[in-house]
């Protein structure tokens, strides 16, 4: 699993063995697994006398195996079982509450497996705490930063401690302070072992940022591949899941070798949906995966060229030596192959899709909104979109977007498309109205000053001329607009370039270990909401951050996206780091991935079917 | 919050009840004159849907205002529908669009012909 991208010198190798490693000490406890269920509500039917769960810390989890024991002691012919629990990634006291209250708590051996950043790709660690955007913001359940925290750790104990903690928001500074704790506790706890700890050698600064700091960004459609892929099909835990006919057109022989006829033959739309994996491991989506998606068809087109004429070679192919290694260098051909037929296909779904009226009109809407190209047009084509019930979720976060960029809508307005909201969506969405407002993505307007007006501005977020295919801005991400959240991070790392300063030792880019830090920017970041920090990290001994690096190692530079991130911005952010020429990689951290869609969507009030028992 | 229990109440009457209930905290508090009205409103809706569930033996309950005319539309009640848009001051544009839409959807091209 997971090739190296050879893109980050992080070696996240390390923090892969470590998890698998404690999966085999959490199973060790056994005999060999034989069988592995998923967790579901009702009696579990198995022969296996020792069972584990592993599972998130959710009340619902536990109800379930509350149940299977239930049912289990009832059943006199089953015997005894051994129950194990692992909570991943630790144990909450509500859990044990709901446990003891089902009267299974004793009957439960309980245990924790820390898996808390997953490595996604080698430089995208994920929480995959789907949840976390509305827990935070919503419900002020800080139980995520924790989580957070305690991974950072982990972090710090495998690549030494982050010399620097930057970031803006509220949440971000909660973060920060509960790590600079964390350490303090360490110290009491164990004095030896927080002073062999190290200032990191490669990692030099750690990035947080709030989602609440820049929520337009995620409203946005993302025009990257992978991020339109995620908005049509949504990728889930790095995987997507599409119709079974185009993943079958994917994993059909290539070649058109033995007997494929038969088969592909018949893959009409059959509705099934199969899950495809994702990731940096197949050479050609690493190469598509960032680029907008205008350029995606063109890359394409070459690759089947070039795979085409590879293909061909075997006429060149005289000799036996010739021969031989034309057919060691079939079997990556194939690989090849398959790949590029899967990206065929998913491309032409999102062309599909892309080439719509309402797609079209939506992203002209948006792109007016964000460049605050101010029309009548906006507000009345979401009306339309309203009339016409177009989905709920898609309405929403036009809306929020433009309420967002306008700090709110105006009181006539705002009174009219909560009207049109609830009678035509349903009375329920008087709580999902209300989450919005308390979230402030959708409010009524206050003042007349144009905070995002002001920040747009002198953070240049709209960028006029957009070279897709050579991009020179993280703006090509959505086509002329520039993320705020990927701006900012810009701005700690990239300073000095605008303003003239000579660079540090390194040149360019040698911002954060030499102390800018934020330096320059205070004004923005002053009307943007939540705190700003950057506090310095050092060994308990005194001494200066040790000097020696690794030659011609890049510095890595931790973004944490605390909220969520979307995968457009991962792909900025990696742009970023194109840009450094080397000398700076990143390494983004994130409580979980998200997209407009699934962000709105979480805060939609869901109400049971009144037919379905009627 | 009374209102989101009300929702969850699967019988009509019960979340009738329910939502009065909701109304009258929501009416201690002057901040919520919107949602006063918009409680108010719904609670309406239900008791026409209750209604029109008797006079035509569909189900109605659960369904938005535009999604009870479309539908009233769509079986034929065009007159029904022209009630329920006027007991809920419907947009003139918004019910256009509800009608257009629902004739299409029986195919009563010469309704739209009409329009």
């Amino acid at each position: 699993t997971g090739a190296h991208l050879g893109h980050t010198s992080l070696n996240i190798d390390s923090l892969r063995d470590l998890a698998r490693k404690e999966l085999v000490n959490v199973l060790d406890s056994d005999h060999g697994v034989e069988k592995i269920y998923h967790l579901q509500p009702g009696p579990l039917e198995t022969d296996c006398k020792n069972l584990i769960y592993i599972c998130r810390p959710q009340v619902n989890y536990m109800k379930y195996i509350a149940e299977h024991i239930h049912t289990h002691t009832k059943d006199s012919r089953a015997g005894s079982y051994t129950y194990s629990l692992f909570f991943v990634p630790r144990r909450t006291a509500l859990c044990e509450k709901v446990l003891e209250d089902e009267g299974v708590f004793g009957e439960i051996t309980k245990g924790e497996y820390h898996l808390d950043l997953i490595p996604l790709e080698d430089d995208v660690l994920s929480l995959e705490w789907d949840s976390t955007f509305k827990e935070l913001y919503l419900e002020q359940d800080t139980t995520s930063i924790y989580y957070a925290a305690k991974a950072l750790m982990r972090l710090q104990g495998i690549y030494g401690l982050f010399p620097r903690i930057l970031g803006k928001g509220d949440y971000s500074k909660a973060l920060c302070d509960m790590m600079l704790r964390m350490r303090r506790e360490m110290a009491v706890d164990d004095l030896d072992a927080s002073q062999t700890m190290q200032l990191s050698q490669n990692i030099d600064s750690l990035i947080i940022i709030d989602r609440s700091v820049d929520m337009v960004t995620p409203l946005c459609t993302q025009l990257t591949y992978e991020g339109l892929i995620d908005e049509i099909f949504h990728i889930k835990n790095s995987f997507v899941e599409v119709d079974a006919s185009l993943a079958s057109a994917a994993s059909a022989p290539p070649g058109g070798g033995t007997g494929s006829g038969t088969q592909s033959s018949a893959t009409a739309p059959t509705g099934k949906k199969k899950k495809v994996p994702l990731n940096g491991g197949d050479k050609l989506f690493d190469e598509l995966r960032d680029l907008n998606f205008a350029v995606v068809g063109g890359l394409l087109n070459k690759v089947a060229k070039r795979i085409n004429a590879d293909y061909e070679e075997r006429h060149n192919a005289k000799t036996v030596p010739q021969i031989r290694q034309f057919i060691v260098k079939m079997g990556g051909l194939a690989a090849e192959h398959q790949s590029l037929r899967l990206h065929t296909a998913l491309a032409e779904e999102i062309m599909n899709y892309t080439m719509t009226d309402d797609f079209n009109r939506i992203l002209e809407v948006q792109q007016n909104v964000v460049a605050g190209i101010a029309t009548n047009k906006e507000p009345e084509y979401i009306e339309e979109m309203i009339n016409k019930q177009a989905p709920l979720v898609q309405v929403l976060r036009l809306l929020c977007l433009y309420s967002l960029v306008n700090s709110g809508l105006k009181p006539k307005q705002f009174e009219f498309f909560k009207r049109e909201i609830l009678e035509t969506y349903g009375f329920e969405h008087i709580q999902t109205l209300e989450n919005l407002r308390r979230l402030g993505m959708l409010t009524k307007q206050m003042t007349t000053k144009n905070t995002y007006g002001l920040v747009r501005r002198s953070l240049s977020l709209i960028v006029d001329e957009v070279n897709e295919h050579a991009p020179n801005d993280i703006s090509y991400v959505y086509s002329g607009y520039a993320p705020l959240s990927v701006r900012l991070v810009q701005c700690v790392v990239q300073r000095g370039k605008d303003n003239k300063q000579p660079g540090g030792p390194g040149g360019k880019g040698s911002g954060i270990a030499g102390g800018n830090g934020w330096k320059g920017f205070e004004d923005v970041l002053r009307m943007l909401p939540g705190r700003t920090f950057d506090e310095t990290q050092r060994v308990d001994d005194g001494q200066p951050r040790p000097s020696k690096r690794m030659n011609g190692q890049p510095r890595v530079s931790l973004v944490f996206f605390l909220g969520g991130c979307t995968f457009t911005e991962i792909s900025a952010t990696r742009f970023l780091a194109s840009q450094e020429g080397g000398q700076r990689d990143f390494v983004i951290c994130t409580t979980q991935i998200l997209n407009g869609n699934t962000l709105v969507d979480s805060l939609v009030q869901k109400v049971p079917d009144l037919h379905a028992s009627a | 919050l009374t209102l989101m229990e009300s929702f969850r109440q699967k019988d009509s009457t019960e979340r009738i009840n329910k939502i009065k209930a909701a109304l009258r905290i929501y009416q201690d508090d002057k901040e919520h004159t919107f949602e006063v009205k918009a409680i108010e409103d719904s609670v309406k809706l239900l008791q026409t849907q209750v209604q029109l569930e008797k006079d035509y033996s569909q189900p109605f309950s659960g369904l938005s205002i535009s999604s009870t005319v479309y539908k009233l539309i769509t079986i034929n009640q065009s007159n029904r529908a022209t009630k329920v848009r006027g007991d809920f001051k419907m947009p003139d544009k918004r019910f256009w669009w509800i009608k257009l839409r629902a004739l299409v959807e029986i195919r009563d091209w010469d309704g739209v012909a009409t329009l």
